[in-house]
């Protein structure tokens, strides 16, 4: 009886939703690997087995963290962005571009390397607020609007990198690929520990920043009030549409700026497809950090070291990392399954 | 039944808006078309089967509404105020029609707030208020004034008379040596609903600094909407709305609200109020400019106003951090109150059913902080149902019908029955 009191209370906490989504995860990984010792020994060693596991895990945690505090800033105005993956990949885009095709390489006080990130900051920024100025001027909700921007960005990538006159390196031999040049060095950003790069201090001092703005300032205030009670703000004066297409440039622009990451930080040049999904993994790490800055870092480390975990598997144990992908899955429904007990409970208290 | 509010598919023709929701099997269009075609004739309802029904005028959607209500056969027809957005010469039809209705042996319970209709076709007349059936009668027998009377009541409810209030404004004006400028001109504004019926119609009121004004009226009769509009809410289709020097005719609620403007809305759940936020926040959101440092919120100094405020109305919560939703419902009034009374009313209090809910005490101190707005130089828009609390506390009495201003009378020569009767429609 103690224990079905314990397991209930466990359950209704996002750290108990967590822990039992994870033992799912550990059961469908004893079915499928050839042997569970060796799968899990092949997960630690590629989550955190080197340091150099460790920085990419904690370099997947950035770029998650980032996409996730622009999903719950939005959300705080009641805006879904989840267009992510969009943003993302145009602040990657501009910020290779920037880097490539202008002279910010030369210039001092580390203005090379922060040029090209405020531009994918800015590039992300105004892709989200186009969807914020579309639900403005039309009405058009932003989850379709955001969604259907992502593909528009992925395809843009796309052409960037096939088209000779944009972003294709220069066409060396037969098989020079359809990618950009690599940055110039003085666009790269540097390593607090290889692979780790300066831009997770970026990163920690934006969740900080988030947070206090949410929850200290009056920018946050209002996009608070619009967002649980529009008309009722209005009445007090405040101003929809400024603070609707704001709330989407800041929530692009964090995605952005993880995209600029990406590129100056671990890529060094620009594929098509270099986003590969981080936009997706970070609105889920916004949703399920329900609206708290920090839990999202929490969230953002779990599913970095997870994918990194994952990839370290396959190749060590022939586990399928897809079993990652369900994991991640499971967590989602776990954490949704506990708001609903959570629900539940409130309702059938006195 | 058949709603007060429509529940048709605008983007359907009519038929497949009779159609919905009658079965699973084929839609047969010509069977289903000749189907809904006697029963219309038979009723002599003539509706266009074809057309889409957002292509139709409002009184030919309500045929819609009665007609799908009709092909099913009901014994018990309930029509939920059908005449409310109906122009007058429609109105008539929609009364013949049920009253052939009525004849081919259906039960019909039409609920109204419109005396004169009753008149017309109702057989036996019950009357609620607040709760209580205060009349039942045949219909033909009961007068109208007994009618009037029965739907305002007669008891004064409890609110005391507070004595020369009017009288000393008026004293005071007169001797002013420079009169000031009204604290509110309407000059023969206009307000139409979504569907472009004329809720308020031309109409031209002024209030005096310092007088209060009630709006009294069965409701529906354009009060929300005027009250919408005077927050900046609702868009004027034609008119001029000043509060003393300022125009305000196309003025967002920022600028009503900076011109002096407060404004307590009949729905505070919708336009009030932030349920989710505490209560410092909802006083403070429209007036944070005072409440900044830098660009934090200066949560000290709100905390503290806040708690002024919550002793001066007697406000009942743990404390100004107290999430709103945790305060009862007098007691949330009361945060509006004194939101709208001390940041904004300056000129002019909007006060829409301000005591809507609320107990005899909390009435009666909600009344107190009006009075007292008014002394304080503020002219006063009252509008209430209540016509007891108008009488009471009023200066001034309007009645809005049909979104004019169909009669005035002012403090002292109150007369009970000639106001229900100007409410019931009759100059």
């Amino acid at each position: 009886m103690e224990l079905a009191r314990i397991l209930r209370r466990a359950s209704t906490s996002s750290a108990g939703a967590v822990l039992i989504a994870l033992l799912a995860g550990l059961l469908l990984m004893a079915v499928l690997a050839p042997s569970l010792p060796n799968a899990l020994a092949a997960f630690a060693r590629g989550a955190f087995g080197t340091t150099y596991a460790v920085g990419a895990s904690v370099n997947r945690a950035a770029v998650l963290a980032l996409v996730g505090l622009g999903f719950i800033l939005a959300f705080r105005a009641n805006l879904t962005n989840i267009g992510g993956e969009g943003q993302l990949a145009m602040g990657g885009m501009v910020a290779a571009a920037v880097a490539l095709k202008t002279d910010v390489a030369g210039l001092p006080f580390g203005l090379a390397i922060v040029l090209p990130a405020l531009a994918g900051a800015c590039a992300g920024g105004l892709w989200a607020g186009l969807a914020g100025w579309l639900r403005v001027r039309r009405g058009t909700n932003e989850v379709i609007s955001t969604l259907l921007l992502s593909f528009i960005a992925l395809w843009l990538v796309y052409w960037s990198v096939h088209s000779d006159a944009l972003l294709r390196q220069p066409r060396t031999s037969a098989t020079s690929l359809p990618e950009s040049a690599d940055i110039p060095n003085g666009a790269m950003i540097g390593m607090l520990v290889p692979p780790m790069h300066q831009g997770i201090v970026v990163v920690i001092l934006l969740v900080a920043l988030v947070h206090l703005t949410m929850t200290r300032t009056v920018w946050g205030m209002r996009l608070q009030a619009i967002g649980l009670n529009a008309a009722s703000a209005k009445r007090a004066g405040l101003s929809i549409p400024r603070l609707t297409i704001g709330a989407m440039l800041a929530s692009g622009a964090l995605a952005g700026l993880a995209g600029a990451f990406m590129i100056q930080g671990e890529q060094y040049n620009l594929k098509a497809g270099f986003s590969s999904g981080y936009g997706i993994d970070g609105l889920v790490v916004g949703l399920l950090a329900r609206g708290s800055a920090p839990t999202v870092l929490v969230f953002a480390l779990l599913f970095g070291f997870l994918r990194s975990g994952g990839i370290g598997m396959e190749i060590g144990a022939g586990v399928p990392s897809a079993v990652v992908l369900t994991l991640q899955g499971l967590v989602i429904l776990a954490v949704a399954g506990m708001e609903f007990l959570r629900l539940r409970q409130a309702r059938s208290l006195p | 039944m058949v709603h007060q509010h429509f529940s048709l598919v605008p983007e359907l023709t009519v038929l497949e808006n009779l159609c919905l929701g009658s079965g699973w099997r084929r839609f047969d269009r010509a069977r289903e078309r000749a189907r809904m075609a006697a029963t219309a004739e038979r009723f002599a309802i003539d509706v266009p089967f074809d057309a889409l029904v957002e292509t139709l005028s409002v009184g030919e959607r309500q045929k819609v509404e009665i007609l799908r209500c009709l092909v099913q056969g009901p014994e018990i027809v309930v029509l939920d105020e059908p005449t409310a957005v109906l122009p007058p010469g429609e109105i008539d039809a929609l009364l013949g029609l049920i009253r052939r209705m009525a004849e081919t042996g259906k039960a019909i319970l039409l609920v109204t707030h419109k005396l004169a209709e009753i008149e017309r076709v109702a057989d036996r007349i019950t009357v609620l208020r607040r709760g209580r059936v205060t009349l039942q009668a045949a219909g033909r027998e009961v007068g109208r004034k007994a009618l009037a009377s029965a739907i305002v009541g007669d008891a004064a409810a409890g609110i005391e008379m507070t004595a020369g209030r009017g009288s000393r404004r008026i004293v005071r004006r007169q001797s002013g040596v420079a009169v000031p400028p009204a604290a509110l001109m309407l000059d023969g504004i206009v307000l139409l609903d979504r569907l472009g019926s004329r809720r308020v119609d031309n109409l031209t009121l002024i209030v005096a600094a310092g007088e209060i004004v009630g709006v009294a009226g069965v409701e529906g009769n354009g009060q929300s909407e005027l009250a919408l509009a005077l927050s900046g809410l609702m868009p004027f289709a034609g008119g001029r709305y000043f509060v003393a020097d300022t125009e305000l005719t196309a003025a967002t609620p920022a600028m009503v609200s900076a011109a002096g403007v407060g404004v307590i809305p009949e729905d505070r759940h919708a336009l009030g109020c932030i349920l989710g936020m505490a209560v410092d926040e909802n006083i403070f959101l429209g007036a944070l400019a005072e409440y900044r440092l830098g660009p934090f919120v200066n949560r000290k100094a709100m905390r503290q106003a806040t708690g002024e405020l919550i002793q001066r109305f007697d406000i009942r919560c743990e404390g100004p951090t107290a999430p709103f939703a945790s305060l009862s419902g007098g007691n949330q009034q009361k945060v509006v109150l004194a939101r709208e009374i001390t940041l904004n009313t300056r000129r002019l209090l909007v006060a829409a059913q301000p005591t809507r809910g609320l107990d005899i005490g909390a009435t009666r101190t909600t009344y107190g902080h009006i009075q007292s707005a008014a002394r304080d130089g503020a002219g006063v828009l009252l509008v209430s149902s209540e016509l007891d609390d108008l009488m009471a506390i009023c200066d001034r009495i309007v009645v809005m019908y049909r979104g004019r201003i169909i009669g005035e009378q002012a403090a002292g020569a109150y007369d009970r029955a000639a106001l229900g009767g100007l409410m019931a429609g009759h100059a």
